[in-house]
């Protein structure tokens, strides 16, 4: 998966759990959960998605990989290189 | 390897909430369900081709659709339903009626707030301070147990007050007799008076369809009558549950929603039970009238909240019923409702579990319509008389509510000691829902949403 493409990816998944998240004004180095006003248990929901799609296993320890969108993408990009 | 990955003991609201979560992230899940029906407390039957609801007379922790952070759009989104198309109809208005003492209450608590500052002129500063406190206080912080009535006397000293604030938030949830936790309070305080009520559109069928689909959407597996037996021990871990009449189920992982006491039998645990058994139990009366003979100005109320004589003692009564405090509740009674030709009206009263329990099987039904008639003339002290007019009534008991829920002794709030982790002995039991720790509909889904978070998707 192209850079792009898991950014897409990031995005689809947030949308899929929150219909009101407002992407207009995202700033893809700010932390998601403040922007988008998400809780832990939003955030768990990213976790699990990516796992259920893509058979990932996120350890807890690497949740703050991914607290931005660069920063989501910087980690993810190794690990979906394949996919 | 085993049938399913996890298998769910009740289709309550707790039950079908950690359903969809575990079924929605791809869990082999089967929800078993003794009843033909699911909800639970929550469900609903028919009599006389009308549909009569159980438990539900209004449902808490009211929200507008853009407010993240509220407990009841948490709920949406964890369960992946759409907040923006779940039509909901909020209270027209709810009353205190307090030993001669009215206090009005909406959605928007300054109501409240005005109506104390009103009838309690000394102490409303005093409540403003409360209520700022109550709103910073974080109740999911895991502490030792603190008084409700001790936080109240300390910060308003007026007892009057302090019980007519405590009338409704015990009623509608909480486990202990006399006193209550503090953190139950506070959650309870904004469900009830920041929050408020209100009830989804059409009746509890439509909602429960609404989950329902949205579990079997994600593959989820609902047997109906299905009560399970036993739960299945094997070298320290649960195998899984077997069925009455025989058939066996295995499990990696079982979720109980009845209520430790009954998950004590059916698994053998080694815990006495008895601590664990709530003492609040409830009858209630549903009466049915036309329309036209139920149009009095009491009757313009969602929910009224009753107490007569001088302290409230929230507790089992020494009788089988109590009819000197209760709640009274008017399904239709909430904003943009269709007008039906017939109209409902609910009284709730606590009642003695033991008493009924007692009763041989040849009194139960007489001496059930005799107290029925009992709480009817209480409520009618309080709105008028309406028991001419009725074309249908009919009451559950204690007894009704620990046949069709399994909570052990009928407490709907189930017990005053609660699991907060849900964990058991075993490693692959879990208890869920009212005996959780959170209470009322939501609370009861965020239970079972709680749960499968914690120890079954991560």
């Amino acid at each position: 998966m192209t850079r792009e493409e898991i950014k897409d990816v990031i995005l689809e998944i947030i949308a899929d759990i929150d219909e009101e998240a407002d992407f207009d004004h995202l700033d893809a180095d700010a932390p998601l959960r403040d922007q988008l006003d998400l809780d832990s248990m939003d955030f768990l929901d990213i976790v699990m998605e990516l796992r259920k799609r893509y058979k990932l296993q996120i350890p807890e320890e690497e949740y703050p990989e991914l607290a931005t969108l660069t920063s989501c993408v910087q980690y993810l990009e190794p690990k979906l290189k394949d996919v | 390897m085993a049938d399913y990955q996890l298998i769910i003991i009740g289709g309550g609201l707790s039950g079908i909430a950690a359903g969809i979560r575990a079924a929605r992230f791809g869990r082999k899940t089967l929800i078993l369900e003794q009843h033909s029906l699911p909800g639970g407390l929550n469900s609903y039957y028919f009599r006389q081709g009308q549909l009569l609801e159980t438990g539900l007379h209004a449902m808490t922790n009211c929200a507008a659709p853009g407010d993240k952070r509220a407990p009841l759009n948490r709920l949406f989104r964890q369960l992946q339903l759409s907040r923006k198309q779940f039509v909901l109809h909020e209270q027209l208005g709810s009353e205190i009626r307090f030993s001669g003492r009215t206090l009005a209450f909406t959605n928007d608590c300054r109501v409240l707030e005005e109506e104390i500052a009103r009838e309690f002129p000394a102490a409303i500063d005093r409540f403003r301070l409360l209520r700022q406190e109550i709103l910073q206080y974080d109740p999911f912080q895991p502490g030792p147990w603190r008084s409700a009535r001790q936080f109240l006397a300390d910060r308003l000293g007026v007892p009057l007050l302090e019980d007519i604030l405590l009338l409704p938030l015990m009623i509608y949830g909480n486990a202990e007799e006399h006193d209550m936790d503090l953190g139950q309070f506070v959650i309870m305080f904004r469900a009830v008076f920041e929050e408020g009520f209100f009830r989804p559109s059409g009746t509890m069928r439509e909602f429960l369809e609404l989950l329902v689909n949205q579990y079997h959407g994600f593959g989820g597996v609902m047997r109906y009558h299905c009560p399970v037996e036993q739960i299945l021990v094997d070298r320290g871990r649960i195998r899984g549950v077997r069925l009455a009449g025989g058939e066996e189920l295995t499990a990696e992982a079982v979720l109980s929603t009845v209520g430790i006491p009954e998950t004590i039998r059916l698994s053998g645990w080694n815990l006495p039970p008895e601590p664990y058994c709530g003492r609040m139990s409830f009858m209630e009366t549903i009466s049915l009238l036309p329309s036209a003979s139920a149009n009095g100005k009491e009757w313009q109320h969602s929910i009224i909240f009753y107490h007569t004589g001088e302290t409230f003692r929230y507790q089992r009564p020494s009788s089988l019923l109590d009819t000197s405090w209760g709640v009274i509740c008017f399904p239709e009674n909430f904003q943009d409702q269709t007008p039906s030709e017939m109209r409902q009206v609910r009284v709730t009263n606590a009642a003695n579990y033991s008493l009924w329990k007692n009763l041989s099987s040849s009194e139960y039904l007489s001496i059930k319509k005799q107290w029925a008639a009992a709480s009817i003339r209480a409520s009618e002290e309080v709105i008028g008389t309406y028991q001419h007019a009725v074309v249908y009534q009919d009451s559950f008991s204690p007894l009704t509510i620990e046949r069709y829920t399994r909570k052990a002794q009928g407490a709907i709030y189930g017990s005053p000691l609660k699991f907060k982790d849900g964990a058991t002995p075993w490693s692959n039991l879990f208890i869920a829902g009212t005996d959780q720790g959170f209470l009322g509909i939501v609370g009861a889904m965020l239970s079972g949403i709680t749960v499968v978070n914690r120890h079954l998707l991560q």
